[in-house]
């Protein structure tokens, strides 16, 4: 920024801020005239000056806020508390100590009845003697003990021991989403996951009638290892109860605890509802409101309401609409619309049900996962997205790390779907991986393998791709490969049995082809041999169940040399002959009798069969 | 070492440092890092419950402990104050530094259970970032940086900044302002595009 346009900024910046609302809007407009850019930074400084009151933002004086840093010299040590590691009070042996507040001490306990770690929560004396405060925590226990949620925190305990009180909770080692918003811009997929995950908590908390009616960025903590969201702080929740009106001077009584409650954070007000700062009666909808605000400030980085004094926010909150998302954030409209219509001034406007906003974010989430996976890949074609030889063998070389890591979450999704579409059923010998070395006993028929599945979105790679051994559940949007090798010379030959509907079940080739191996059923020991070669096999949403025949022969098998000719891409394998196709039939069912015996490793499968030939079908189930 | 520097070598070097002799200021840091870091201990253990610290006080104390009243050269304190209000940031910063570094060392936990907002470890990182926010600002506006710096790291009002820099106090207000809403903007990255 030039010098020149910084003093033009902070002059207009200067004089705006000593007007009022709309008069500061015009101001502002008129200084800046079609100099957009200027009138953003104006705006966006005139923003961060109300946040910065508000919040108090370096109000005191550094000394006051490093003096703990002071005192703690240069070695960083955990602050001093009263219990002590190894401590025990009551069943919970203390750990560590978290830290130290306004309410009391923070530690990490292990309870020993229940073998769980919790974070303990030691109130100070001066709270203890609290009525009001006490009563917050014992609401606090009630509801969020009701609350089975696991975006609400979990509260174990409250409780006294030795004259000590405390209140057991979920241990959560993560931020809250206040540290969150201080630290940097979140991505809008972050937003959408936060928010997402904090209706959820309210959707289940206001099944059970219960309003939270203290939402704001303090009370929502994402933990550090997976982003999971927890709601806290169900210490001013009620049960609501929409048609009566008796609840009114309960609501106002909660709302001035938490305006005056000693220690509270200065700018809390920020996201009450107008009913709540009205002092009117508050239902679910009030949750709506302040979950909005989050999100409002969450895209634009600044807050939705936010006057120079606490009247002023009031009176924003009360009559101001705040300054479009769209020109403060890249808001997609979708978003601007649903926080617009969460922030709606009269309850009856905004969403009625946190369950009707979660409905909406996660379409949007939907929607907005797909578009980046179509920016993200750039790949044109349709079915075949060209991956090059080269990159094949990269995969090789990567599967041993992404198998691991990847197994257990491919295991956990559900739907299934049959092999449909094959296209490409060029094999090639891929001379650059190497086999799997597997010891075979004379006499056996041993073949390895392992299938490499690639998500697809939209038809294109999504992810890198991933090996696992066998059998899994695959997703609509997986596209797969299969390999297989053997320590021992002999012939292959691979039958995709479409959904048995019928007593005739219908068989396609699929190796060899003319295209894949040169049609040859032979193959080398240790050739490793993938299909398709550089394609994938595609799954559809038929339903069925798929079976892969495997045949691994020591001689030629001429029942399936003589449906070789079947193989290719215009039929898909079909064996157009159903005598032929019976033929096949029988020599599966009669050889199949003999099972061979199953080894699944982390990546691979190894198949083993006494004799000459070997016979197995790899399932693929789709319910 | 003595505790307490002589009060003559301390006005001494103030004077040279007020002079232009910068290498005044590597001599006198450590002297007024040690009594201010002394009675900020002290402070501390004696109002640990509110963890308030008056650096105005702090200051004021420092300065009639260290300084030579009768042969200070300058009409006002007001340049000790500035001279304290960099000593104290940068004492507060090496500080901050040090915490954060034994922090990412030393596997300290953070928890966040509403209350505990006071946890050491972030405050470490946010004096960090407004350190190094308001190098920022000094390079396009030095006055208003100083203002902050007056203002947060010394302790000084507005009558005082506004004398020290020989300017209003309606400017001081509207630097204050100007320069408050930019680092809150920077700290946040409210102002990012």
């Amino acid at each position: 920024m030039t010098p020149e346009r910084w003093q033009q900024i902070s002059r207009i910046f200067n004089a705006a801020i000593s007007l009022d609302g709309q008069e500061r809007a015009a101001y502002v407009k008129d200084e800046c005239g079609v100099d957009t850019g200027l009138r953003s930074e104006v705006e966006k400084l005139i923003a961060a000056h109300g946040n910065a009151q508000s919040e108090r933002f370096i109000d005191g004086m550094a000394a006051e806020a490093a003096a703990p840093l002071l005192v703690n010299d240069a070695d960083f040590e955990p602050p001093r508390l009263s219990l002590t590691q190894g401590q025990q009070l009551g069943s919970y042996v203390i750990l560590d100590a978290l830290g130290a507040g306004g309410m009391g001490e923070v530690y990490l306990a292990r309870d020993s009845r229940l073998e769980r770690t919790v974070a303990l929560k030691v109130l100070s004396e001066e709270i203890a003697k609290d009525q009001r405060r006490m009563q917050r925590f014992r609401q606090e226990a009630k509801v969020a003990s009701s609350l089975n949620q696991p975006n609400i925190l979990t509260v174990f305990e409250f409780g006294e021991v030795e004259g000590l009180t405390f209140l057991a909770t979920e241990y959560v080692d993560g931020q809250t989403l206040r540290d969150f918003l201080k630290q940097k811009r979140l991505k809008l997929g972050d937003i959408l996951d936060i928010g997402i995950q904090v209706l959820a908590a309210l959707d289940a908390a206001h099944e059970a009638h219960i309003v939270h009616r203290d939402m704001k960025p303090e009370n929502v903590m994402v933990r550090r290892r997976d982003r999971v969201v927890k709601v806290l702080d169900f210490g001013l929740a009620k049960v609501s109860d929409k048609k009566s009106s008796g609840n009114e001077s309960e609501a106002s009584e909660a709302d001035t605890a938490f305006k005056t409650a000693p220690g509270t954070i200065v700018g809390t007000i920020n996201y009450l509802s107008p009913e709540q700062a009205r002092g009117g009666p508050i239902d679910e909808r009030t949750d709506i409101w302040s979950t909005g605000v989050m999100m409002y400030e969450m895209v634009a980085g600044v807050l939705p309401f936010s006057g120079v004094t606490s009247s002023h926010t009031i009176v924003q909150i009360l009559e101001k609409d705040p300054a479009p998302l769209s020109k403060l954030g890249n808001a997609p409209p979708e978003l601007e619309r649903i926080v617009e219509k969460a922030i709606a001034k009269s309850p009856d406007e905004r969403y009625q049900t946190a369950k009707d906003m979660l409905i909406d974010l996660r379409s949007l989430k939907k929607r907005m996962d797909l578009e980046l996976e179509i920016q993200r890949t750039s790949s044109p074609t349709t079915m075949i997205p060209a991956i090059r030889t080269e990159e094949v063998r990269r995969e090789t070389g990567k599967r041993r790390v992404l198998a691991v890591v990847l197994i257990g979450m491919a295991i956990v999704t559900a739907a299934i779907i049959g092999i449909n579409v094959w296209r490409s059923w060029r094999v090639r010998s891929n001379g650059g991986a190497v086999a799997p070395a597997t010891a075979f006993a004379p006499g056996e028929r041993t073949l390895t393998y392992w299938i490499t599945v690639q998500k697809f979105r939209d038809k294109k790679p999504f992810q890198d791709p991933f090996t696992i051994p066998g059998e899994m559940i695959f997703e609509e949007d997986y596209q797969i490969r299969l390999s297989f090798s053997s320590p021992q010379t002999g012939h292959l030959y691979i039958l995709n049995e479409g959904p048995a509907s019928s007593a005739a079940p219908e068989f396609n080739v699929v190796f060899p082809s003319s295209t894949a191996n040169k049609g040859s059923s032979l193959i080398a020991a240790q050739q490793v041999t993938q299909i398709p070669e550089q394609s994938w096999l595609k799954f559809d949403a038929q339903r069925g169940t798929e079976k892969l025949w495997l045949v691994f022969s020591e001689d030629a098998v001429p029942e399936l040399e003589s449906v070789k000719e079947f193989a290719g891409p215009q039929t898909q394998g079909l064996i157009a002959d159903p005598a032929r196709n019976k033929v096949v039939q029988n020599f599966l069912k009669t050889h199949s009798e003999t099972k061979p015996t199953i080894e699944k490793g982390e990546r691979l499968t190894t198949l083993k069969s006494p004799g000459k030939l070997l016979v197995h079908a790899i399932r693929l189930e789709h319910h | 070492m003595t505790r307490v520097p002589r009060q003559h070598d301390i006005t001494q070097l103030l004077a040279e440092w007020r002079d232009g002799n910068q290498s005044a200021l590597d001599e006198l840091y450590p002297l007024v890092y040690d009594e201010l870091h002394r009675l900020a201990r002290r402070y501390m253990s004696r109002e640990r419950k509110g963890h308030t610290l008056q650096t105005t006080a702090l200051i004021n104390e420092a300065y009639v402990r260290l300084v030579d009243q009768k042969n200070v050269r300058w009409a006002n304190r007001s340049h000790f104050f500035a001279i304290s209000a960099q000593i104290m940031r940068r004492i507060l910063i090496d500080h901050a530094r040090r915490h954060a570094y034994a922090k990412r060392g030393g596997g300290a936990q953070q928890v966040s259970l509403e209350d505990v907002a006071t946890v050491l470890p972030d405050q470490s990182g946010e004096l960090l970032r407004l350190d190094e926010a308001l190098k920022s600002l000094a390079e396009m506006d030095p006055r208003r940086s100083q203002v902050v710096e007056l203002r947060y790291f010394g302790g000084l009002n507005n009558e005082e900044i506004a004398g020290v820099l020989n300017i209003s106090e309606n400017t001081v207000t509207r630097d204050w302002n100007m320069a408050r809403a930019w680092l809150y903007q920077q700290l946040t990255g409210s102002g990012a595009n």
